[in-house]
């Protein structure tokens, strides 16, 4: 007779395995309490926000593109952009890591272009084409060239909102694709290089507070 | 009547039966270890090819999934040392209680299901990974230690196997635990502190 012991064992493992997956594609980033907690799921403390799973199925008609993160830099190098895609709707960011950054937002047409325009009066045209986007960026009356190839996670675009001892912290980070980080940290409004957040967690040190810093989504 | 304790418990192989079964023997070690490939390549190509969700659902009570999974490898790993000790009474190497056996057959389902949400969460929300060589080894380590935990289940099934064949396939089990703990936990908590 063979044990059967290490057999169920095994199996038992993969059916848990299945099982957790199927929760992780149904609920997404809902918490569920384990059964040893029974307190409410804190809400500031998921990981991350519901919107970075948006519809999973592309629907086959021409729709807007699918939804995608880009990375890359200026022309010059001298910036770093980032653009996220969601049901056709796209935030984007620049950023030179030191002073210069703007929060572009806008639509994406079907045929891939996108017209993004900030707050500041910053604009940026690009077209998606194939696995990556190239335009130009308006910013501060200066014209940047720029091409974001699609971004796998952990690279992506990342911020994180938070009040740090009396002051309001801004913080947006770009994460290229090759593991270099081009951030800038605003600390009521002024500017300066961020400090590097943990590509895996988000985690990032702010005057000694722990922030997580989130995948951004329009 | 007297028992002999070191006879025989099974069907002993009379010679002239064993050549009737050619690859009989073979496929002993042969099923197991196609399997562990099979588990190790399967787990790393969807790490690989999916595309990582970034996020998947937390356990209430922790600020990260970080801090779960490292929660979770840590409890898993102190099961794996359990399962040290416990391999070494059952092979004499330490005095031990007679329920040695038990306690490694259960201790080491509790670390391996332990295990599983861990890895689970690792493949579908962070994928495999090799941007730095500490993710490259946990990613691969990863894949390798549910490999050869399959391969050692399937072992455990067959009767009559050489006798340094476990002891090394459950080395590398813990091995491959240990390094997989190392390079994630570990690191974790070094890097964020012991946060729950």
């Amino acid at each position: 007779m063979k044990r059967s012991g290490p057999l169920l064992t095994l199996l038992g493992g993969l059916l848990l395995a299945l099982v957790m997956l199927s929760l992780n594609a149904t609920t997404g980033t809902r918490s569920t309490s384990s059964s040893t907690t029974n307190e409410p799921p804190p809400a500031s403390a998921s990981p991350s926000p519901s919107p970075t799973k948006a519809s999973p199925s592309p629907s086959p008609t021409p729709t807007p593109p699918p939804n995608a993160d880009y990375a890359g830099r200026t022309d010059d190098d001298s910036a770093a952009i980032a653009v996220s895609l969601r049901d056709g709707k796209a935030v984007a960011y620049f950023c030179d890591g030191r002073d210069k950054e703007s929060w572009l937002k806008g639509d994406v047409e079907d045929d891939g272009g996108m017209k993004l325009t900030s707050k500041d009066g910053a604009e940026l045209n690009g077209t998606i084409e194939g696995g990556s986007i190239r335009g130009t960026v308006d910013i501060g009356g200066q014209e940047y060239g720029f091409t974001a190839d699609k971004a796998v996670k952990p690279s992506g675009l990342y911020r994180a909102t938070a009040n740090v001892r009396g002051a309001e912290v801004d913080g947006g980070w770009i994460l290229l694709q090759d593991g270099r980080q081009v951030g800038i940290l605003k600390r009521d409004g002024t500017p300066s290089p961020a400090p590097e957040i943990d590509p895996e967690t988000g985690a990032v040190t702010v005057d000694g507070q722990r922030l997580t810093a989130r995948p951004v989504t329009p | 009547m007297t028992v002999d304790p070191n006879a025989a418990t099974q069907d002993f192989p009379s010679p002239p039966s064993a050549p009737a079964r050619p690859g009989g023997g073979a496929s002993r070690y042969l099923v197991p270890a196609l399997v562990a490939c099979a588990v190790a390549i399967g787990l790393g190509a969807y790490g690989k090819v999916h595309d990582p969700a970034g996020t998947a659902f937390n356990l209430a009570g922790f600020s990260s999934t970080g801090a779960v999974k490292s929660w979770l490898a840590t409890v898993s790993f102190g099961f794996a040392l359990v399962q040290l000790v416990s391999a070494l009474m059952m092979y004499g190497k330490l005095p031990g209680p007679s329920w040695s056996g038990v306690l490694h057959r259960w201790s080491g389902r509790v670390a391996f299901l332990v295990a599983v949400p861990v890895a689970v969460h690792c493949l579908y929300a962070l994928g495999y990974q090799t941007y730095d060589p500490r993710v490259l080894w946990h990613s691969v380590l990863g894949c390798f230690f549910f490999g050869v935990f399959s391969a050692k289940m399937l072992l455990l099934r067959s009767e009559r196997l050489p006798g340094w064949l476990l002891p090394i396939v459950g080395g590398l089990v813990f091995t491959a635990l240990t390094v997989v703990w190392l390079t994630s936990a570990l690191w974790f908590f070094r890097t964020f502190g012991v946060t729950t």
